[in-house]
């Protein structure tokens, strides 16, 4: 959003209409802004209400221009108290606790406000959009993918019925017991959003490509191997032809991670070196053209291009972001064969993860790091 | 918004996490305070405004 959404010129209207904060996860300087407001995903967009210190709305997700400005004028109204219904109030009021974290006490207000949202109700799509991926993120995989294709044919032909009918699939493909009806009928409507080019080009470059990872997916959970690959090489295609596109180097890197993830798929991971190193020459402080082409390295098998990658990564990377390139390092140790090394750079991680201030420190990430050193 | 599992288990292979962020800031069409906020809050009730957040991180 960064390179495209907030450098439009037609976002200067909302200017004075708000105070702008831009929060970076991994600084450490917002640790207590994150215990305060926890952050499911990234981007999640807030907007706040200061008198209380309580969040007025939040959306989960990347937005295109025309999202975003529908969601600041959301946004406004539900801080400056204009609710005119009271599926706004329910819906403000799941919003608020959804932003604090109680996704559980959350999803039954949004279910709550789309029960009574009346004819032609503007937030509508939206509502739907935070009750699905609240379900999801509160663990209810099962009620969130029949949700979705209960909610589907109502928003049928918008991005939020693509992210809806997505969001639905992701779900009941994670569920414990699958139900094939329930993954075939949401197939079909990721599917029929992923097809109408009206959807296509309302749907940020993020969405879309989440579609296709979430298609890929059911793919192989058919084990359609051929159908599989197929979607892998559009998608990466596509990838390829956003990042082609893309006036500034600033928005052909933004399509790095993905096309690496492809490529690595599809077994091709010597195409990922030449746009690594075009943006590492790019942009020389971000740590992530070299942890990518450390991981590229490593995937081709060449540990020593791929430990000195990593070498110029760390000398960048900071907060939580940096447990992530310890962990690299160390598998690209193991794979040489160099256990020692593997070992130290594990146990480096580890007391740098439990060096973390409240609110980047994880003790899910913490175990992990135990679990892995203790196999070591 | 983002299938988060699926793509949480492709994408973590690349070192990314849900979606596409920019690495760099180009030049924004709307005033944005950095990592501040405490400046943003007194601000924000000074001028009796919402405050827009956007979470990010480097990738």
């Amino acid at each position: 959003m960064r390179a495209f959404v907030f450098t439009d010129k037609a976002l200067e209207r909302y200017a004075g209409r708000f105070v702008w904060l831009a929060v970076d996860t991994e600084n450490a300087k917002n640790a207590a802004f994150l215990t305060k407001y926890p952050i499911p995903a990234l981007p999640t967009l807030l907007v706040l209400d200061p008198r209380q210190e309580s969040v007025a709305l939040r959306y989960v997700g990347g937005a295109t221009l025309p999202q975003l400005t529908k969601l600041l004028d959301d946004g406004e109204r539900a801080f400056r108290g204009r609710s005119s219904s009271s599926a706004d109030t329910l819906l403000a009021s799941a919003d608020k606790l959804a932003g604090a974290g109680k996704n559980d006490e959350a999803v039954k207000l949004y279910a709550q406000a789309l029960a009574k949202a009346p004819k032609k109700w503007k937030p509508y799509n939206r509502a739907a959009e935070s009750y699905a991926v609240t379900l999801s993120l509160a663990g209810n995989s099962s009620e969130c993918a029949s949700a979705a294709r209960d909610l589907y044919p109502r928003l049928k032909g918008t991005p939020s019925g693509a992210n809806v009918a997505a969001t639905g699939l992701d779900c009941a493909l994670s569920m414990e017991k699958k139900d094939p009806a329930l993954i075939t009928t949401l197939e079909k409507a990721a599917r029929e959003s992923f097809d109408d080019p009206k959807v296509a080009a309302a749907m940020s470059g993020d969405d879309r490509s989440g579609l296709y990872i979430v298609l890929i997916s059911a793919r192989e959970e058919a084990k359609d191997e051929p159908g599989a690959k197929q979607l892998q090489q559009e998608w990466s295609s596509f990838l390829d032809a956003e990042a082609a596109k893309a006036a500034t180097p600033e928005g052909r890197s933004v399509y790095d991670s993905h096309r690496l993830s492809a490529y690595l798929e599809l077994g091709t991971p010597e195409k990922a070196i030449p746009m690594l190193e075009q943006s590492e020459r790019d942009f020389p402080d971000d740590y992530n053209p070299p942890a990518r082409l450390a991981l590229a390295y490593k995937t081709m098998k060449k540990y020593d291009e791929a430990l000195a990658a990593s070498d110029r990564a760390l000398k960048h990377v900071y907060g939580p972001r940096k447990l992530n390139v310890l962990r690299a390092r160390a598998e690209i140790y193991a794979e040489k064969g160099d256990k020692e090394s593997a070992r130290k750079t594990i146990s480096e991680a580890l007391a740098y993860a439990k060096s973390l201030p409240a609110g980047q420190r994880s003790e899910r990430t913490i175990a992990a790091l135990e679990k892995r050193l203790a196999t070591m | 918004m983002t299938p988060y599992t699926q793509t949480m288990k492709r994408l973590t292979l690349a070192l990314a996490l849900l979606t596409l962020a920019a690495t760099a800031t180009a030049k924004e069409a709307v005033p944005f305070i950095e990592n501040d906020y405490a400046t943003a809050l007194s601000k924000a009730k000074a001028k009796n405004l919402p405050i827009f957040v956007e979470t990010w991180a480097p990738w």
